[in-house]
């Protein structure tokens, strides 16, 4: 028993020296504009003896951790910043940064960043093209809103004279059709066609659709 | 006696290469298992083998989905720079070299290729182009063969 105490007492303290998480997992909204999100991750050390975090382990290189110290005494309080560059990505993107410690008796703590990159509008598809030689019909761009929000397209141009886009409204601010039309089909072509937008207000949104004859 | 010896000396051969036979058995078994495991490890929706894009030879589209300075510092010979944090400013260039009999095989490092299979699902659904594959394992894969 005086050789197992001094050991069951080591090992009890070594359970308590842990991490305290408050938000290990966080959801941002976003919109395109943003480019960038950045997360906070607080946490105590809860145990009795101090914690020493020996590497931060990022799923992507999109997303870095910014750590001030790695030691931290009973008691004391941290934060890991992490910060993700979306770039030019939408949609729902999970990344996450695994935590490791200097104790051995905790797993590695994974931190989830959850973000929402929100774009209200839908292309679909976003290219058109046409085989050379193929028939030089004209092709549509299915363009929608999301359900409940109201975007207005106010005009489409081509920058190339090969190619026309033509604007029909279905739904005013819901449902549109662009409709590209080469002005042949002899050659290889290019084109992206503006689609303007009135969204959002204060700096609306230009999109592209893509036209190539191949 | 001198009549027993070729028969002892037989039986004792024939005992070793038996206890030899056994000893070596769980290797064989096991070695076999792991070889055809690791050929028979499922492939995620989308991605394709190193050894079939080998078959496929220069027909083969390269798209780089790491990042530009990655990119910049060495890439597959052929490759075109396409990836989620510019995909707005890069996706003309791959259309303009595009060629839509020519299957295009993204990669990244390797891993799970998480940049891999963003770039070759908004190439699908997004531009609706067929015939787009990840590369399993990625540019680690690649290298080994």
């Amino acid at each position: 028993m005086r050789f197992f105490l001094p050991l069951l007492l080591a090992g009890i303290a070594s359970a308590q020296a842990q991490l305290s998480w408050d938000q290990p997992s966080q959801k941002f909204d976003r919109s395109p504009e943003d480019r960038a999100v950045e997360a906070r991750y607080t946490f105590r050390n809860a145990g009795a003896q101090p914690v020493t975090i020996k590497s931060l382990r990022s799923s992507c290189g999109c997303t870095t951790a910014r750590l001030e110290k790695k030691t931290y005494g009973p008691g004391e309080k941290g934060e890991v910043t992490l910060n993700f560059k979306f770039g030019d990505r939408k949609g729902l993107y999970r990344k996450t940064v695994t935590v490791n410690t200097d104790d051995k008796t905790a797993e590695p703590l994974v931190l989830n960043l959850i973000v929402d990159i929100h774009d209200p509008l839908t292309f679909a598809p976003a290219l058109v093209w046409w085989r050379r030689g193929e028939a030089a019909a004209a092709k549509s761009v299915a363009v929608n809103a999301a359900p409940g929000e109201r975007v207005a397209i106010t005009g489409v141009s081509s920058n190339s004279p090969g190619f026309t886009a033509r604007l029909l409204t279905a739904q005013a601010g819901q449902k549109y059709e662009v409709v590209v039309t080469p002005a042949d089909t002899a050659a290889k072509g290019t084109a992206e066609i503006k689609v303007q937008t009135d969204f959002p207000a204060d700096a609306p949104r230009a999109y592209t659709i893509h036209a190539r004859v191949k | 006696m001198t009549r027993d010896r070729p028969s002892v000396l037989g039986r004792a051969l024939r005992q070793t290469a038996i206890l030899l036979a056994v000893a070596l058995l769980p290797a064989i078994v096991s070695g076999a298992l792991q070889l055809g495991w690791a050929a028979a490890e499922p492939l995620a929706p989308g991605e394709v083998r190193s050894a079939t894009v080998h078959e496929w030879g220069e027909k083969v589209q390269w798209v780089d989905a790491r990042p530009r300075d990655k990119f910049e510092a060495g890439h597959l010979p052929g490759a075109l720079l396409l990836n989620e944090d510019e995909w707005t400013k890069l996706v003309p260039a791959f259309l303009d070299a595009w060629d839509p009999d020519r299957p295009v095989v993204v990669y990244c490092d390797g891993g799970s290729c998480e940049a891999s299979h963003a770039v070759a699902r908004r190439l699908r659904e997004e531009l609706k182009l067929g015939e787009i594959y990840v590369l399993k394992g990625g540019l680690a894969e690649w290298s080994e063969k």
